[in-house]
Protein backbone atom coordinates (compact mmCIF):
# COMPACT_ATOMS: atom_id res chain seq x y z
CA UNK A 1 0.00 0.00 0.00
CA UNK A 2 1.29 3.43 -0.94
CA UNK A 3 0.84 6.27 1.47
CA UNK A 4 1.01 10.00 1.26
CA UNK A 5 4.02 11.53 2.86
CA UNK A 6 3.47 11.77 6.58
CA UNK A 7 -0.10 10.49 6.42
CA UNK A 8 -1.60 7.07 7.06
CA UNK A 9 -4.15 7.72 4.35
CA UNK A 10 -3.92 5.26 1.46
CA UNK A 11 -4.07 6.12 -2.19
CA UNK A 12 -7.46 4.91 -3.32
CA UNK A 13 -9.40 5.19 -6.52
CA UNK A 14 -12.86 6.20 -5.34
CA UNK A 15 -14.31 5.58 -8.78
CA UNK A 16 -14.16 1.86 -8.03
CA UNK A 17 -16.34 2.19 -4.96
CA UNK A 18 -19.79 0.63 -4.96
CA UNK A 19 -21.68 3.89 -4.45
CA UNK A 20 -25.08 2.24 -4.85
CA UNK A 21 -24.32 -0.04 -1.92
CA UNK A 22 -23.16 2.93 0.19
CA UNK A 23 -26.30 4.88 -0.72
CA UNK A 24 -28.47 1.93 0.27
CA UNK A 25 -26.79 1.67 3.68
CA UNK A 26 -27.24 5.39 4.35
CA UNK A 27 -30.88 5.34 3.26
CA UNK A 28 -31.63 2.33 5.47
CA UNK A 29 -30.08 4.04 8.49
CA UNK A 30 -32.11 7.21 7.95
CA UNK A 31 -35.32 5.22 7.59
CA UNK A 32 -34.62 2.91 10.54
CA UNK A 33 -33.84 5.57 13.16
CA UNK A 34 -36.32 8.34 13.88
CA UNK A 35 -34.70 11.76 13.91
CA UNK A 36 -31.81 11.07 11.53
CA UNK A 37 -31.76 14.03 9.16
CA UNK A 38 -28.49 13.74 7.23
CA UNK A 39 -25.75 11.17 6.73
CA UNK A 40 -22.27 11.37 5.24
CA UNK A 41 -19.36 9.03 4.67
CA UNK A 42 -15.97 10.68 4.49
CA UNK A 43 -12.32 9.76 4.50
CA UNK A 44 -10.53 10.27 7.77
CA UNK A 45 -8.77 13.32 6.30
CA UNK A 46 -12.17 15.04 5.96
CA UNK A 47 -12.75 14.56 2.24
CA UNK A 48 -16.41 13.58 1.64
CA UNK A 49 -16.98 10.31 -0.20
CA UNK A 50 -20.78 10.29 -0.39
CA UNK A 51 -23.45 12.37 1.31
CA UNK A 52 -27.22 12.29 1.77
CA UNK A 53 -27.88 15.75 3.15
CA UNK A 54 -30.31 18.65 2.99
CA UNK A 55 -29.45 21.56 0.72
CA UNK A 56 -28.46 23.79 3.64
CA UNK A 57 -25.84 21.30 4.85
CA UNK A 58 -22.40 21.55 3.25
CA UNK A 59 -20.88 18.05 3.29
CA UNK A 60 -17.36 19.39 2.74
CA UNK A 61 -17.52 21.53 5.87
CA UNK A 62 -19.25 18.93 8.01
CA UNK A 63 -16.89 16.17 6.91
CA UNK A 64 -13.85 18.29 7.71
CA UNK A 65 -15.22 19.17 11.15
CA UNK A 66 -16.21 15.57 11.82
CA UNK A 67 -12.75 14.32 10.86
CA UNK A 68 -11.16 16.89 13.15
CA UNK A 69 -13.36 16.05 16.11
CA UNK A 70 -12.90 12.32 15.60
CA UNK A 71 -9.13 12.74 15.30
CA UNK A 72 -8.93 14.75 18.52
CA UNK A 73 -11.19 12.29 20.33
CA UNK A 74 -9.16 9.34 19.03
CA UNK A 75 -5.89 10.86 20.17
CA UNK A 76 -7.44 11.72 23.53
CA UNK A 77 -8.68 8.17 24.03
CA UNK A 78 -5.26 6.76 23.14
CA UNK A 79 -3.28 9.23 25.25
CA UNK A 80 -5.54 8.72 28.27
CA UNK A 81 -5.48 4.98 27.74
CA UNK A 82 -9.20 4.58 27.25
CA UNK A 83 -8.89 2.07 24.44
CA UNK A 84 -10.10 2.31 20.88
CA UNK A 85 -12.43 5.15 20.01
CA UNK A 86 -15.72 4.14 18.44
CA UNK A 87 -17.74 7.34 18.22
CA UNK A 88 -18.14 10.94 19.28
CA UNK A 89 -21.47 12.66 19.81
CA UNK A 90 -22.05 16.41 19.85
CA UNK A 91 -25.06 17.26 22.02
CA UNK A 92 -26.57 20.63 21.22
CA UNK A 93 -29.81 22.38 22.06
CA UNK A 94 -31.35 21.65 18.65
CA UNK A 95 -29.91 18.24 17.82
CA UNK A 96 -26.94 15.92 17.55
CA UNK A 97 -23.94 15.12 15.40
CA UNK A 98 -22.63 11.60 15.83
CA UNK A 99 -19.36 10.60 14.19
CA UNK A 100 -18.43 6.93 13.93
CA UNK A 101 -14.99 5.66 13.04
CA UNK A 102 -14.96 3.17 10.21
CA UNK A 103 -11.59 1.62 10.88
CA UNK A 104 -8.84 4.24 10.81
CA UNK A 105 -9.40 5.38 7.24
CA UNK A 106 -12.95 6.65 7.05
CA UNK A 107 -15.87 7.83 9.11
CA UNK A 108 -19.64 8.04 9.16
CA UNK A 109 -21.38 11.28 10.14
CA UNK A 110 -25.00 11.23 11.29
CA UNK A 111 -26.91 14.42 11.99
CA UNK A 112 -30.12 14.24 13.95
CA UNK A 113 -32.84 16.48 15.33
CA UNK A 114 -33.75 16.90 18.99
CA UNK A 115 -35.89 13.78 18.92
CA UNK A 116 -33.12 11.52 17.65
CA UNK A 117 -33.17 8.16 19.42
CA UNK A 118 -29.46 7.94 20.27
CA UNK A 119 -29.70 4.47 21.76
CA UNK A 120 -31.42 3.18 18.65
CA UNK A 121 -28.84 4.93 16.46
CA UNK A 122 -25.98 3.24 18.30
CA UNK A 123 -27.71 -0.13 17.95
CA UNK A 124 -28.52 0.30 14.26
CA UNK A 125 -25.22 1.92 13.27
CA UNK A 126 -22.96 -0.94 14.37
CA UNK A 127 -23.87 -3.35 11.55
CA UNK A 128 -24.01 -0.43 9.11
CA UNK A 129 -20.44 0.51 9.98
CA UNK A 130 -19.35 -3.08 9.48
CA UNK A 131 -20.96 -3.24 6.04
CA UNK A 132 -19.78 0.20 4.97
CA UNK A 133 -16.25 -0.70 6.07
CA UNK A 134 -16.41 -3.83 3.93
CA UNK A 135 -17.70 -1.84 0.93
CA UNK A 136 -14.93 0.75 1.28
CA UNK A 137 -12.29 -1.95 1.60
CA UNK A 138 -13.53 -3.96 -1.38
CA UNK B 1 -49.30 8.90 33.47
CA UNK B 2 -46.98 11.83 34.22
CA UNK B 3 -44.80 11.89 31.11
CA UNK B 4 -44.15 10.28 27.72
CA UNK B 5 -40.78 10.41 26.00
CA UNK B 6 -40.89 9.28 22.38
CA UNK B 7 -38.64 9.95 19.37
CA UNK B 8 -41.88 10.10 17.40
CA UNK B 9 -43.25 13.30 18.91
CA UNK B 10 -41.77 16.51 20.32
CA UNK B 11 -41.50 16.44 24.08
CA UNK B 12 -42.46 19.36 26.27
CA UNK B 13 -38.94 20.86 26.03
CA UNK B 14 -39.13 21.00 22.22
CA UNK B 15 -42.72 22.27 22.31
CA UNK B 16 -41.83 25.11 24.68
CA UNK B 17 -38.50 26.07 23.15
CA UNK B 18 -38.88 25.43 19.43
CA UNK B 19 -42.18 27.29 19.38
CA UNK B 20 -40.42 30.30 20.93
CA UNK B 21 -42.51 30.13 24.12
CA UNK B 22 -39.33 29.93 26.21
CA UNK B 23 -36.06 31.43 25.03
CA UNK B 24 -32.87 29.39 25.16
CA UNK B 25 -31.10 31.54 27.75
CA UNK B 26 -34.14 31.38 30.07
CA UNK B 27 -34.29 27.61 29.65
CA UNK B 28 -30.59 27.15 30.45
CA UNK B 29 -30.79 29.49 33.46
CA UNK B 30 -33.81 27.58 34.76
CA UNK B 31 -31.98 24.28 34.31
CA UNK B 32 -29.11 25.63 36.43
CA UNK B 33 -31.51 26.82 39.12
CA UNK B 34 -33.42 23.54 39.04
CA UNK B 35 -30.42 21.61 40.33
CA UNK B 36 -30.69 23.32 43.70
CA UNK B 37 -34.47 23.65 43.64
CA UNK B 38 -34.93 20.02 42.56
CA UNK B 39 -37.69 21.14 40.20
CA UNK B 40 -37.49 22.62 36.71
CA UNK B 41 -41.16 23.52 37.00
CA UNK B 42 -40.47 25.66 40.09
CA UNK B 43 -37.36 27.17 38.48
CA UNK B 44 -39.26 28.27 35.36
CA UNK B 45 -42.18 29.66 37.33
CA UNK B 46 -39.82 31.31 39.82
CA UNK B 47 -38.03 33.16 37.02
CA UNK B 48 -41.35 34.38 35.69
CA UNK B 49 -40.72 32.72 32.34
CA UNK B 50 -44.00 30.85 32.22
CA UNK B 51 -46.99 30.22 34.46
CA UNK B 52 -47.61 27.00 36.33
CA UNK B 53 -50.97 26.42 34.61
CA UNK B 54 -49.41 26.78 31.16
CA UNK B 55 -46.69 24.26 31.99
CA UNK B 56 -49.35 21.81 33.15
CA UNK B 57 -51.41 22.38 30.01
CA UNK B 58 -48.36 21.87 27.82
CA UNK B 59 -47.21 18.78 29.77
CA UNK B 60 -50.65 17.19 29.42
CA UNK B 61 -50.67 17.99 25.69
CA UNK B 62 -47.21 16.43 25.28
CA UNK B 63 -48.41 13.26 27.04
CA UNK B 64 -51.45 12.96 24.76
CA UNK B 65 -49.35 13.60 21.66
CA UNK B 66 -46.60 11.23 22.82
CA UNK B 67 -49.12 8.45 23.41
CA UNK B 68 -50.52 9.03 19.94
CA UNK B 69 -46.96 8.79 18.57
CA UNK B 70 -46.34 5.50 20.36
CA UNK B 71 -49.63 3.97 19.21
CA UNK B 72 -49.18 5.25 15.63
CA UNK B 73 -45.69 3.73 15.49
CA UNK B 74 -44.34 0.28 16.22
CA UNK B 75 -43.64 -1.12 19.68
CA UNK B 76 -40.82 -3.66 19.45
CA UNK B 77 -40.53 -4.57 23.11
CA UNK B 78 -41.93 -3.62 26.47
CA UNK B 79 -40.20 -3.76 29.84
CA UNK B 80 -40.33 -2.18 33.28
CA UNK B 81 -37.39 0.10 34.08
CA UNK B 82 -37.31 1.01 37.75
CA UNK B 83 -34.27 3.24 37.23
CA UNK B 84 -35.79 5.43 34.52
CA UNK B 85 -35.24 9.14 34.99
CA UNK B 86 -38.25 11.20 36.02
CA UNK B 87 -39.61 13.53 33.33
CA UNK B 88 -38.07 17.00 33.38
CA UNK B 89 -41.51 18.60 33.50
CA UNK B 90 -44.02 16.00 34.65
CA UNK B 91 -47.75 16.55 34.57
CA UNK B 92 -48.25 16.99 38.31
CA UNK B 93 -51.70 15.47 38.52
CA UNK B 94 -51.03 12.97 35.76
CA UNK B 95 -53.57 11.58 33.34
CA UNK B 96 -55.46 8.37 34.08
CA UNK B 97 -54.24 5.62 31.74
CA UNK B 98 -57.70 4.42 30.73
CA UNK B 99 -58.74 7.98 29.87
CA UNK B 100 -55.52 8.51 27.92
CA UNK B 101 -56.00 5.33 25.92
CA UNK B 102 -59.60 6.13 25.08
CA UNK B 103 -58.58 9.62 23.93
CA UNK B 104 -55.78 8.12 21.85
CA UNK B 105 -58.20 5.68 20.24
CA UNK B 106 -60.33 8.64 19.18
CA UNK B 107 -57.27 10.39 17.71
CA UNK B 108 -56.25 7.23 15.83
CA UNK B 109 -59.76 6.81 14.47
CA UNK B 110 -59.71 10.42 13.33
CA UNK B 111 -56.37 10.01 11.55
CA UNK B 112 -57.53 6.77 9.91
CA UNK B 113 -60.56 8.64 8.59
CA UNK B 114 -58.66 11.58 7.14
CA UNK B 115 -59.62 12.35 3.54
CA UNK B 116 -56.02 11.81 2.43
CA UNK B 117 -54.13 9.06 4.24
CA UNK B 118 -50.70 10.03 5.53
CA UNK B 119 -48.10 8.03 7.41
CA UNK B 120 -46.50 10.40 9.94
CA UNK B 121 -43.22 8.47 9.98
CA UNK B 122 -42.80 7.25 6.43
CA UNK B 123 -44.29 9.76 3.97
CA UNK B 124 -41.74 12.42 3.05
CA UNK B 125 -43.36 15.60 1.85
CA UNK B 126 -42.55 18.27 -0.68
CA UNK B 127 -44.32 21.58 -1.25
CA UNK B 128 -45.96 22.28 -4.57
CA UNK B 129 -46.10 25.65 -6.36
CA UNK B 130 -49.55 26.45 -4.92
CA UNK B 131 -49.89 29.34 -2.49
CA UNK B 132 -50.45 28.61 1.19
CA UNK B 133 -53.73 29.87 2.67
CA UNK B 134 -52.53 30.34 6.24
CA UNK B 135 -49.30 31.17 8.03
CA UNK B 136 -49.26 27.68 9.54
CA UNK B 137 -49.46 26.14 6.08
CA UNK B 138 -46.73 28.45 4.82
CA UNK B 139 -44.45 27.34 7.67
CA UNK B 140 -45.03 23.70 6.79
CA UNK B 141 -44.45 24.32 3.08
CA UNK B 142 -41.19 26.15 3.80
CA UNK B 143 -39.90 23.06 5.62
CA UNK B 144 -41.35 20.46 3.22
CA UNK B 145 -38.21 19.93 1.14
CA UNK B 146 -38.88 16.31 0.24
CA UNK B 147 -36.71 15.01 3.07
CA UNK B 148 -39.05 15.55 6.03
CA UNK B 149 -41.94 13.45 7.28
CA UNK B 150 -44.84 14.80 9.35
CA UNK B 151 -42.86 13.71 12.41
CA UNK B 152 -39.80 15.70 11.25
CA UNK B 153 -42.00 18.73 10.54
CA UNK B 154 -43.49 18.52 14.03
CA UNK B 155 -40.01 18.64 15.60
CA UNK B 156 -38.88 21.50 13.34
CA UNK B 157 -41.99 23.52 14.07
CA UNK B 158 -42.28 22.72 17.77
CA UNK B 159 -45.83 21.52 17.28
CA UNK B 160 -47.50 18.25 18.20
CA UNK B 161 -47.32 15.23 15.91
CA UNK B 162 -51.08 14.79 15.76
CA UNK B 163 -52.01 18.36 14.73
CA UNK B 164 -49.21 18.42 12.17
CA UNK B 165 -50.30 15.06 10.72
CA UNK B 166 -53.89 16.30 10.39
CA UNK B 167 -52.74 19.56 8.78
CA UNK B 168 -50.47 17.68 6.36
CA UNK B 169 -53.40 15.51 5.31
CA UNK B 170 -55.49 18.63 4.63
CA UNK B 171 -52.64 20.18 2.66
CA UNK B 172 -52.19 17.00 0.61
CA UNK B 173 -55.88 17.18 -0.21
CA UNK B 174 -55.56 20.84 -1.18
CA UNK B 175 -52.62 20.10 -3.44
CA UNK B 176 -50.20 22.17 -1.33
CA UNK B 177 -48.02 19.15 -0.55
CA UNK B 178 -47.09 15.94 -2.32
CA UNK B 179 -45.65 12.70 -0.99
CA UNK B 180 -42.20 12.03 -2.42
CA UNK B 181 -41.43 8.60 -3.82
CA UNK B 182 -39.12 6.72 -1.41
CA UNK B 183 -36.48 6.26 -4.08
CA UNK B 184 -36.16 10.02 -4.60
CA UNK B 185 -36.43 11.19 -1.00
CA UNK B 186 -32.66 10.99 -0.58
CA UNK B 187 -30.29 13.33 -2.38
CA UNK B 188 -27.01 11.49 -2.68
CA UNK B 189 -23.98 13.33 -3.91
CA UNK B 190 -20.49 12.03 -4.46
CA UNK B 191 -17.05 13.46 -4.12
CA UNK B 192 -13.72 12.32 -5.37
CA UNK B 193 -14.79 11.54 -8.91
CA UNK B 194 -14.97 14.91 -10.58
CA UNK B 195 -13.07 16.95 -8.05
CA UNK B 196 -10.43 14.55 -6.89
CA UNK B 197 -8.30 12.34 -9.03
CA UNK B 198 -6.61 9.29 -7.60
CA UNK B 199 -3.49 10.60 -6.02
CA UNK B 200 -0.28 9.96 -7.87
CA UNK B 201 2.68 8.52 -6.07
CA UNK B 202 5.53 10.98 -5.89
CA UNK B 203 9.22 10.31 -5.63
CA UNK B 204 8.91 11.21 -1.97
CA UNK B 205 6.29 8.49 -1.45
CA UNK B 206 8.35 5.69 -2.91
CA UNK B 207 9.77 3.60 -0.16
CA UNK B 208 7.71 5.35 2.48
CA UNK B 209 6.28 2.97 5.01
CA UNK B 210 3.01 3.53 6.78
CA UNK B 211 3.62 5.13 10.15
CA UNK B 212 2.10 3.35 13.11
CA UNK B 213 0.61 6.59 14.39
CA UNK B 214 0.49 10.26 13.55
CA UNK B 215 3.92 11.69 12.70
CA UNK B 216 5.60 13.22 15.68
CA UNK B 217 8.06 16.06 15.39
CA UNK B 218 10.91 15.82 17.86
CA UNK B 219 12.27 18.92 19.58
CA UNK B 220 14.95 20.46 17.39
CA UNK B 221 13.80 18.57 14.32
CA UNK B 222 12.91 20.70 11.31
CA UNK B 223 9.29 20.49 10.21
CA UNK B 224 10.36 19.51 6.69
CA UNK B 225 12.18 16.44 8.07
CA UNK B 226 9.46 15.37 10.44
CA UNK B 227 7.20 13.65 7.96
CA UNK B 228 4.52 16.26 8.57
CA UNK B 229 3.38 17.52 5.21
Amino acid sequence: MLVLSGSPFPIQDWSELDYDALNAEMRKLREAVAGVTDTMIAASDGIPIVADVAKNVDPAHISALAASSLGIARQSAEVIGMGTLSQTVVFSSEGYMAVYAIGRLSLLVVLGDKGLNLGRLLHESRPVIERVGAILAA
Amino acid sequence: MVGVDSPGSPGIETLLRRSGRIKENDWIAALVSSVKMRSLHAALVGRGVIGSAEIQRCAAGAIRDGTFAVVAGEVERCFLDENADSPLLPARNGIAVDLLLSETAVLMKGVAGLPVAVSPYRDRLVATDKKAATEGQWEIMALATGRRTARDLAFSLGRGLHPVTVEVSRMLGAGLLEVVAPATSSGFSRWGLSRLRPRKATAQDVGTTQPSSLPLRQPGQALSNSGIA
